[in-house]
C-alpha cells in the first residue's frame, strides 16, 4: 500500500520542479524588479506604488488572520489606524521618525489586538466578525474626540525623512517597500516555526490542538495579535508613505476593502500575493479613473474577473496538463 | 512505590449527558509498562471515559489521579504538557501541514523556542525546527512511513494517514498513551505493522490504553483488559481470562436465554 501511493507521489513532485525552482526565483526577481522601478516610473507612480506597498501589508494583516485563524475581519482598519496615529504622533510630539515609530507602532498593534481578542476569544464567525465591525466604525468618532493628539478631522502630517539627503519620495516609496518584504518574509518564517505549526492545526482540529498542549484560546489571542501587529505596521507605512494621517483613511470602507485585497490574493502570505491584494486597493482605482461613473461598475467587473481566473486557471492548467502527460 | 507513581487511576468517575448517566462510577487503574485495552459494545462509554481522562469532559463525579496527583482541575492542554497524549477515532490530521509537519506537531512540548524564533532567522530556532524534523523523520521511519513525509496527508490513503496519527501520538514520547481505536480502517498489513509498533513501545514507564474492536490486535497486545458495557465494567482481567468470561461472551456474541 505505502508503496503504490509513495511511487504515485513522486512523479507529481518530480513534474511540478520547474515550477517550484521558478517559485523559488520569482520572489527575488520581482523584489530586484520592484527596487529599479522608481527610475523607470514617474513620480506619482513611485507615490502610488507605495501606498499599494503599504496596502499589501494591511491585506496580509488580513489574510494571516483567514490562514492561522479560520476569522473573517472587516475591522482592521482600527488596528492600522493605532499603526499611523503612533507614528504620526510620535513625530509630532517627539520628533521622531518611522525609525522608532515603527517599532512603537508594532508593540501597540499587538497589544491592541490581544486587548481585542482576549475579551471575544469565544467568538467565532460571523459573530467575530461584527464585533471587529464595532471596531471601524468607534474609530473615527474616536480620533475626531482625541483631536488634541491626532488633529481631529484634518489629520496629521508625517514628513520627517529616516536618513537625510535623500530625497522623501523615494524614501517613502522603499520604506514602504522594505517593511513589506520583511513582513511576508516573517509570515514566511511563521509558517514553519512550531507556533505556525500548532496554530494551523488549532485551527483545523481544535480539539486535537489541545490534546499536543495548544490552548484554543492562545491560539485564537496569539493570531489576532500577529494580524493586528502587522495591520498597524500597514498603517504606519501607510502613515509615511502617504505623508498624512487622517480619520477619512481609516473607515468601515478601508476595513472592507483590505478584506477585499485578501479574497483577490486568495489570502496569499507570498509577496506576489500580497501585491495583487494591495493593487486592488490602489492601483485599480487609479487605472479605472478616467472611468467616471463607471468605476464601481469595473472595479466590481475587475473583482469578478480575478477571482474567477484565480479558481479556473489553476483547474484549466491542470486539465491541459493531463491531456498533454496522456499525449505523450 | 516507583510503579505506583506513574499510574492513571480512576475513582467512581461517573458522567452524565441530561439524564443520561454514561459512565456509572467506574474505578479503574492503567499501570506504567502494561498496555490496557478497553472494549465494549458501541455506546458503552469507552471515548466517554477517554475524554473524562484527557479533560474534554469534565465528569460530575469522582477523581482521577496520575502519579498519585490529581487531574481534576486540570484542562485538556495541561495535561498534555503532563504527558498524557491521546489520538482521535476519526483522522485530525491537519490538511495544510506535510505528514512530517504534522508528526513534528507532536514534538512541540519539548521545544521552547519563542516568538522572535518563528518570525527571525535565529539559530536557536532553527537548532530546534532541525532536531525536532530528524525527531518526526525517525519516527516515521519506525513505521515505515519515511517516504510519505513531504506529502500532505490528503495524498494518503485513510489507513496510513491514521498511521501517521500514531506517530504523532507517541513521537513525543509520552508517558501516557491514549488510543482510541487506533486500527480502525487499517488493511491487515497495516494492523500488522501498528500491532508491532505498539508492542515495541511499551516501555516500564509507559502507561497505554487502546480503545479498540479489531479483537486479535486487542487480545495480542494487552496485558489487561476492561471490558465496558452501559457505563459499567462487566469484566476486568488477562485476555485469556477475559475470553472466557461468559458475561463478556454474552455481550459479544449475544445468548439463547435473552
Amino acid at each position: 500500500m505505502s508503496e503504490s501511493v509513495v511511487q504515485s507521489g513522486r512523479p507529481a513532485r518530480s513534474g511540478s520542479d520547474w515550477r517550484l525552482q521558478a517559485g523559488q526565483w520569482a520572489t527575488p526577481v520581482l523584489i530586484a524588479v520592484l527596487v529599479c522601478l522608481p527610475f523607470a516610473v514617474t513620480g506619482s507612480w513611485t507615490y502610488t506604488l507605495g501606498v499599494c506597498f503599504a496596502n499589501s501589508i494591511g491585506v496580509l494583516a488580513v489574510s494571516v488572520l483567514v490562514r492561522y485563524g479560520g476569522e473573517v475581519s472587516i475591522g482592521h482598519s482600527f488596528f492600522a489606524a493605532v499603526g499611523a496615529y503612533s507614528v504620526a504622533i510620535l513625530e509630532h510630539r517627539l520628533g521622531v521618525s518611522l525609525l522608532v515609530g515603527l517599532p512603537v507602532a508594532l508593540a501597540l498593534g499587538v497589544v491592541s489586538g490581544i486587548c481585542f481578542a482576549w475579551p471575544s476569544r469565544r467568538l467565532s464567525g460571523i459573530y467575530l466578525a461584527v464585533s471587529t465591525m464595532a471596531l471601524a466604525l468607534a474609530l473615527p468618532e474616536i480620533i475626531n474626540n482625541a483631536d488634541e493628539w491626532t488633529g481631529g478631522f484634518e489629520g496629521l502630517y508625517v514628513s520627517r525623512p529616516v536618513v537625510s539627503g535623500v530625497g522623501m519620495s523615494l524614501q517613502r516609496y522603499y520604506a514602504a517597500l522594505v517593511v513589506l518584504v520583511a513582513v511576508t518574509y516573517a509570515l514566511a518564517r511563521l509558517r514553519h516555526s512550531r507556533q505556525g505549526l500548532k496554530l494551523l492545526l488549532a485551527r483545523s482540529h481544535p480539539a486535537a490542538a489541545d490534546a499536543f498542549g495548544t490552548r484554543r484560546v492562545w491560539a485564537r489571542v496569539s493570531v489576532m495579535g500577529i494580524s493586528a501587529g502587522i495591520a498597524a505596521l500597514s498603517g504606519a507605512t501607510l502613515a509615511f508613505a502617504s505623508s498624512t494621517v487622517s480619520p477619512s483613511g481609516f473607515t468601515l470602507w478601508s476595513a472592507i476593502f483590505l478584506l477585499v485585497g485578501s479574497v483577490v490574493s486568495f489570502y496569499g502570505l507570498t509577496l506576489p500575493r500580497a501585491l495583487i491584494g494591495g493593487a486592488f486597493l490602489t492601483l485599480v482605482p487609479q487605472l479605472l479613473s478616467a472611468s467616471g461613473a463607471w468605476i464601481p461598475v469595473l472595479y466590481g467587473l475587475a473583482l469578478l474577473a480575478v477571482i474567477l481566473c484565480g479558481h479556473y486557471l489553476p483547474k484549466i492548467g491542470g486539465m491541459m496538463h493531463r491531456r498533454a502527460r496522456g499525449v505523450s | 512505590m516507583n510503579a505506583d507513581a506513574a499510574t492513571l487511576q480512576g475513582r467512581g468517575i461517573s458522567l452524565s449527558f441530561g439524564g443520561i448517566k454514561v459512565l456509572k462510577g467506574l474505578d479503574v487503574e492503567f499501570r506504567p509498562g502494561e498496555i490496557t485495552g478497553l472494549i465494549g459494545p458501541n455506546g458503552a462509554g469507552k471515548t466517554s471515559l477517554f475524554n473524562c481522562l484527557t479533560g474534554a469532559y469534565r465528569p460530575q463525579g469522582g477523581t482521577i489521579t496520575y502519579a498519585g496527583e490529581p487531574l481534576g482541575g486540570l484542562s485538556p492542554a495541561a495535561r498534555a504538557g503532563k504527558g498524557i497524549v491521546r489520538s482521535f477515532q476519526t483522522v485530525a490530521l491537519c490538511p495544510d501541514l506535510s505528514v512530517l509537519e504534522n508528526v513534528m506537531i507532536g514534538l512541540s512540548r519539548k521545544f521552547h523556542a519563542g516568538w522572535l524564533d518563528a518570525f527571525l532567522p535565529l539559530p536557536r530556532g532553527r537548532r530546534e525546527r532541525n532536531a525536532m524534523r530528524e525527531a518526526a523523520l525517525a519516527a516515521l521511519a519506525d513505521l515505515g512511513l519515511a517516504d510519505a513525509a513531504a506529502l500532505m496527508p490528503g495524498q494518503l490513503p485513510p489507513g496510513m494517514q491514521r498511521l501517521v496519527e500514531i506517530v504523532r501520538a507517541i513521537v513525543g514520547r509520552p508517558s501516557v498513551l491514549l488510543l482510541d481505536e487506533p486500527a480502525a480502517g487499517l488493511n491487515n498489513a497495516e494492523t500488522r505493522d501498528l500491532t508491532r509498533a505498539l508492542r515495541n513501545l511499551a516501555t516500564p514507564d509507559l502507561v497505554m490504553v487502546v480503545v479498540e474492536h479489531d479483537m486479535d490486535l486487542v487480545m495480542s497486545i494487552c496485558d489487561r483488559i476492561y471490558v465496558l458495557n452501559f457505563g459499567e465494567f462487566v469484566a476486568c482481567g488477562t485476555p485469556a481470562a477475559v475470553r472466557n468470561d461468559p458475561e463478556v461472551v454474552r455481550i459479544y456474541l449475544g445468548s439463547d436465554d435473552d
